[in-house]
């Protein structure tokens, strides 16, 4: 138990009131070992990531191919509009 | 009666069809086939598509260099086309690579990033290829812009050889697991895998190209077209 949390316990139990200073804890890093990642959860994400970014990709491509017909179908029918009327 | 596909339409579905299909094969063969990597353990099969996938993005930037070089000798839509659809190929391959490298270092490293040299200049690469984007996107589709914007794209095309070179040049961390004296792949079936991969990201990025390219260009004419009907009188956008 560190000091802080050992000061903290003393005084809680004993109904002394505390100061911020006796409450305090610290943030400390593990030492001897790097922080633990599941092997699995990365290659699932690694994998996942893969395929939301070049399906996305794929899903703007298609959106904008979508915008290009509507124009191309505009063009047409005002062509068609303009042909008919010089036809009658 | 809808018109029967072009010669160039069926080539590109078939093409498609097969990268598909290369794709489950390599899948499969990852999973079932290649060994499990004794130190890194399973997170090792990452490196499987985001080696591919750098190697995708080189493609992609490859194109847009030689897009942009092309439109700065004739200015062509077709050149252009090509550039835009190759900046695109690469950032999405280089985002792939930048978020599959750091899930495989938070295991091997013990972090998600460092700023070691690849990782660096890979960085620094898409971000170029992001501004061209973004230039292309707001800054208009006038001649100007477009000659700005190639000339982005060939600057581009510069960062890679620093990019593939900065593991022998300045070290750091990234390992060099293909070299020229048979590289650090153990097991027969982990250079299989990894081959499929090359095969499997080759055919997508070339499909990828194909896409943007033909769709780039079918842009550029639909906007001539357009701007002849207004020549003649007609209106597109009052009428349509």
């Amino acid at each position: 138990m560190s000091q802080a949390e050992s000061n903290g316990a003393t005084g809680a139990q004993s109904g002394a009131p505390t100061s911020p200073d006796d409450r305090a804890t610290t943030f400390q890093p593990v030492k001897g070992e790097a922080e633990h990642y599941s092997g699995e959860m990365l290659l699932v994400s690694a994998y996942a990531v893969l395929w939301v970014i070049i399906l996305a990709w794929v899903a703007l491509v298609w959106r904008k191919q979508a915008a290009l017909a509507v124009r191309l179908g505009d063009l047409e029918r005002v062509i068609g509009d303009a042909a008919k009327k010089r036809g009658s | 009666m809808a018109s029967r596909p072009s010669l160039q339409d069926r080539a590109f579905y078939a093409l498609a069809t097969v990268t598909a299909v290369t794709f489950v094969v390599e899948i499969l063969f990852i999973f079932l086939r290649t060994p499990v990597e004794a130190r890194m353990g399973i997170v090792q099969k990452i490196f499987y598509f985001h080696v591919p996938s750098a190697y995708a993005m080189y493609l992609g930037a490859t194109a847009c260099l030689l897009g942009s070089v092309g439109y700065l000798a004739r200015s062509s839509d077709a050149s252009d086309a090509l550039a835009l659809a190759g900046a695109e190929v690469a950032v999405v391959f280089g985002s792939i690579v930048l978020t599959t490298g750091p899930l495989w270092g938070a295991k091997a490293w013990g972090t998600f990033w460092t700023w070691d040299p690849r990782l660096t200049t890979e960085l620094l690469s898409v971000m170029i290829y992001v501004s061209y984007l973004v230039l292309r996107a707001f800054a208009g589709d006038g001649e100007g812009e477009r000659r700005f914007a190639a000339a982005l794209g060939i600057l581009g095309a510069s960062i890679l050889p620093i990019i593939h070179f900065s593991v022998q040049k300045w070290g750091g961390q990234h390992p060099m697991v293909i070299t020229g004296r048979g590289g650090g792949l153990q097991d027969p079936n982990m250079k299989i895998a990894l081959s499929l991969g090359f095969l499997a990201f080759t055919l997508l990025a070339v499909v990828l190209l194909w896409a943007r390219a033909r769709l780039e260009s079918v842009k550029s004419r639909l906007r001539r077209a357009e701007e002849d009907a207004i020549d003649l009188g007609l209106d597109t956008r009052a009428e349509a």
